[in-house]
């Protein structure tokens, strides 16, 4: 990128205050024609609110933003978009009950809407990212990477020259990721402009010409990304290095196995899950890895009674020594089985109530006795426990869960199945949409666990992880374990190719 | 609601119904030490492993063997011939207990040299398959099954025998005392220091406790195949022979009574669907389905009809490390094995040979 490329973007002093409160502090932001941009930071950074301050969602308190060197104010996303921003948001913007096609054409549509001529257009949008998603369907169907692609979609069709991605790798597999990261290069070519969130370093490195570090509302480092490396992003991140906590083995052995707590053998559902056999032992960590779509997760919530396995010669689940086939989660948890799940924000927890409501309903659901008086006063020293164990950084107990980060609703996910006392714990994607510090901080824990005695089987699809913290390795294919790796030889290669082939 | 549970169970192929199997994971992940050990001596289906003061002892058809000198590189001399295949060998001190396949125990040298035992309790031992001595007078024995000879032992697993027993004989005296009966043929007899024994129940793929007031506590249950011979383990623990794997179409035969039945009657016992001890040798046995490839890759868990494994135990008989001769191998159907100094002897029925592989741990 050369220096002299003209300035899209920039923002001069740009604070914005929520009551009183800075998001984000005097911060100076410029994005170049054709420039792929990334902002880094842990959640609460102010990565968001400066991008949305970008886009018109929200409006800044001081400061100026200026566009094509002349200043601009957007008071709605819908200005934004007419100047040429567009922004794919973490959370899905798309309206499930409608087809891809009325989705990327949605607001835009004419008078008398076409429909032939929409899916026609959509099917060629689609060709041309080369996204293989189907325009007729309907967007609930679609899973959260090709919701991701029906977004990115939806900005390119509307020609933006300035595109924010907020988080967009975070539910896509490695080889989306990979089409995802040609299609910026794609993108960056026509001359777009782009921003793009992380919490994935490596990405950020591998396609961001230039990165800027937030940390507390504030830049702290904004620099080409040859410049950078790991090490100095993390420490502008989080003020350390945590490098070493964070994705390294610190030397340490692998824990040996226990008891055998878990067998399961032959399980199948449908086409997701195809005689699946593997073991779980107390005491160690034992890591799942597989691609979006291999059967993991539906294996764990067979196991933990979400889901059914097949009706006739659907496989054996043996726990404890015990055969097990369990109508509901219930008798799993009361059982010891819990399930850490990887959506927490429509199946981890009540997200308008608050922490100690939502501990004391988890509490509630393994206890043996029936209906009993409820305590509010137990509920609220239930919830101080954990809190202070899990180090939930919130005001105070009665803090809605939704009104927290994604670590910290990951902690309280966690801290809700850690009430139920269980034997054998099973984590998906525990740190999906966790910032680094809390990564950390889930990973020691996660650790913890396995040092007390406890079966944990830790699903993830993201390779350090599963590298670092697991025992035994378990690769997942196309609904059954095909290979197993003891940690000290596993290595991403080898990993990956199991996984693929 | 118990039968109503089974009724459902048999209907949907689940629970004891069903017909699945462990799989080779954790401690019984697959490696290739079996086949990477070397051969020390070749020798028909060698059978018993058992450590005399003259050196390594061990049966083979009709024969009885020992290894000469040292280990590696040994020479073979026969001890003995007997009119019937051996089925199975004890020894302490000069004495050797000797199982044939015609039944009874003989006894060769030591204090009862001569003596042979071919019934006890007007029980016949016809089948007996594994000896081991509590103490020189005292010899247990484990009879396989009560209705087939030990060289039967697939039609026993077809037809779910659990006529099994193991006995206690006291040599002097000839008197002897039922330890446990209705066993699904106890193939691996291990003497424990509290006065209890450890037995290999291979047709319910597991290893019991067999206490000395008669109590039977699983301690190793739903094992991936069928464990065989137990030998002790310097380490503490046991060695476990597991001489053939468990596979998913067994399972499913074992539930059709009716097919077994004709294909017992009709076909030769090598093309029976059953375990094997040694890889595929005709074109009419079932094929060894887990010995086909993906990518290049033998698959971990590839099912095969025959194997080689070995499973040390530790001290609370938990499964610590394993051996193994994967689907495209052919040290299979180990039936035997021993921890001498120079590493663990292996007698291999698939590959005709004693196999030494080195061995770390108390070696």
């Amino acid at each position: 990128m050369e220096a002299d490329t003209p300035n899209i973007v920039e923002m001069r002093g740009v604070t914005k205050e929520y009551r009183g409160v800075p998001a984000i502090r005097n911060v100076d932001f410029s994005l170049k024609r054709g420039e792929v941009h990334a902002i880094l930071g842990e959640n609460g950074a102010g990565k968001s609110t400066l991008t949305k301050i970008l886009a018109g969602v929200a409006q800044p308190s001081s400061g100026e933003l200026v566009l094509d060197g002349r200043p601009v104010s957007f008071a709605t996303p819908r200005e934004a978009l007419a100047a040429g921003v567009a922004m794919v948001f973490q959370e899905n913007s798309l309206v499930p009950s409608m087809t891809v096609a009325q989705n990327v054409f949605l607001g835009d549509e004419k008078f008398f809407n076409r429909m032939r001529g929409v899916y026609i257009a959509a099917q060629q949008l689609m060709g041309s990212l080369n996204f293989g998603v189907d325009p007729w369907a309907t967007v609930a169907t679609l899973g959260a990477a090709k919701k991701q692609m029906v977004e990115i979609a939806r900005a390119v069709r509307q020609n933006a020259r300035v595109i924010i991605f907020d988080e967009p790798t975070a539910s896509l597999t490695p080889e989306e990721i990979e089409l995802f990261f040609a299609l910026i290069g794609r993108l960056k070519q026509r001359g777009v402009s782009i921003i793009f969130i992380s919490h994935a370093i490596e990405e950020a490195l591998t396609i961001a010409d230039r990165i800027t570090v937030m940390r507390d509302g504030e830049v702290t480092t904004c620099a080409a990304a040859s410049t950078l490396n790991r090490d100095t992003i993390i420490r502008a991140m989080v003020g350390r290095s945590l490098s070493s906590t964070l994705y390294e083995r610190e030397g340490r052995g692998t824990r040996p196995a226990g008891e055998q707590i878990l067998s399961v053998q032959d399980l199948s559902m449908g086409n997701i899950v195809r005689n699946n056999s593997f073991s779980v032992y107390t005491g160690q960590i034992t890591g799942l890895f597989g691609l979006i779509g291999s059967g993991r997760t539906e294996t764990a919530k067979i196991v933990a009674g979400i889901m059914k396995r097949r009706f006739f010669h659907g496989g054996e689940v043996i726990y404890g020594g015990e055969r097990k086939r369990y109508r509901v989660p219930r008798q799993a948890i009361r059982d010891g089985i819990v399930y850490v799940t990887e959506d927490r924000k429509v199946e981890g927890f009540f997200d308008t109530m608050s922490i100690a409501e939502n501990l004391q309903i988890a509490h509630l659901a393994a206890s043996r006795s029936g209906a009993a008086v409820l305590r509010m006063r137990d509920a609220q020293a239930l919830a101080q426990t954990w809190i202070d164990q899990l180090k939930v950084r919130a005001i105070n107990a009665d803090a809605r869960v939704v009104e927290l980060s994604g670590g910290n609703q990951q902690k309280v996910v966690i801290a809700r199945s850690l009430v139920q006392k269980p034997k054998l714990i099973i984590f998906d994607e525990p740190t999906r949409g966790v910032d680094v510090g809390a990564i950390a901080e889930i990973h020691q824990l996660i650790q913890r666990l396995a040092n007390e005695g406890m079966g944990v089987l830790l699903i993830s699809s993201y390779l350090p992880e599963i590298l670092n913290l697991s025992d035994r390795i378990l690769v997942c294919q196309r609904g059954r374990i095909v290979e197993e790796f003891t940690a000290g030889e596993a290595t991403e290669e080898g990993i990956m190719y199991a996984a693929v082939h | 609601m118990g039968t109503l549970a089974r009724l459902v169970d048999y209907i949907r192929g689940g629970g004891d119904h069903s017909i699945s199997v462990p799989p080779f994971d954790g401690a019984l992940r697959p490696n290739e030490r079996i086949e990477q050990g070397t051969i020390v001596a070749s020798a028909p289906a060698p059978d018993n492993l058992v450590a005399t003061p003259g050196g390594i002892v061990f049966s083979s058809g009709r024969a009885i063997l020992a290894c000469s000198g040292a280990v590696a590189g040994a020479g073979i001399t026969t001890l003995q011939q007997y009119p019937t295949a051996v089925t199975a060998l004890a020894a302490t001190g000069d004495t050797l207990a000797v199982g044939l396949d015609t039944g009874g125990v003989s006894i060769r040298g030591g204090a009862h040299d001569g003596r042979s035992f071919a019934s006890v309790d007007e029980r016949s031992l016809n089948c007996p398959v594994a000896l081991t001595f509590e103490n020189p007078g005292t010899l247990i024995v484990a009879n396989g099954s009560a209705r087939h000879a030990a060289g039967e032992w697939k039609r026993d697993l077809l037809e779910r025998g659990t006529t099994g027993s193991v006995w206690r004989l006291d040599l002097a005296s000839g008197r002897a005392a039922l330890l446990a009966d209705g066993l699904g043929f106890p193939y691996g007899l291990l003497p424990l220091a509290d006065g209890s024994i450890l037995v290999a129940e291979s047709w319910r793929h597991r290893i019991v406790r067999l206490s000395r007031d008669g109590r039977l506590e699983p301690v190793l249950r739903d094992l991936a195949a069928y464990p065989g011979r137990l030998a002790p383990c310097a380490a503490g623990g046991a060695w476990v022979a597991m001489f053939a794997p468990r596979r998913r179409l067994v399972e499913f035969v074992l539930r059709e009574r009716e097919y077994r039945e004709r294909m017992m009657a009709e076909i030769p016992s090598d093309y029976w669907v059953s375990p094997a001890l040694a890889p595929m040798q005709s074109f009419l046995e079932p094929l060894q389905g887990g010995t086909l490839k993906v990518l290049a890759r033998l698959k971990p868990w590839a099912p095969s009809r025959s194997y080689g494994l070995i499973v040390r135990l530790d001290a609370n008989y938990r499964p610590v490390e394993s051996l193994h001769s994967r689907g495209d191998g052919t040290r299979h159907g180990i039936r035997s094995v021993l921890e001498t100094a120079d590493g663990l002897l292996a007698a291999s029925a698939g590959a005709n040979a004693l196999v030494l592989i080195e061995h770390s741990h108390g070696g």
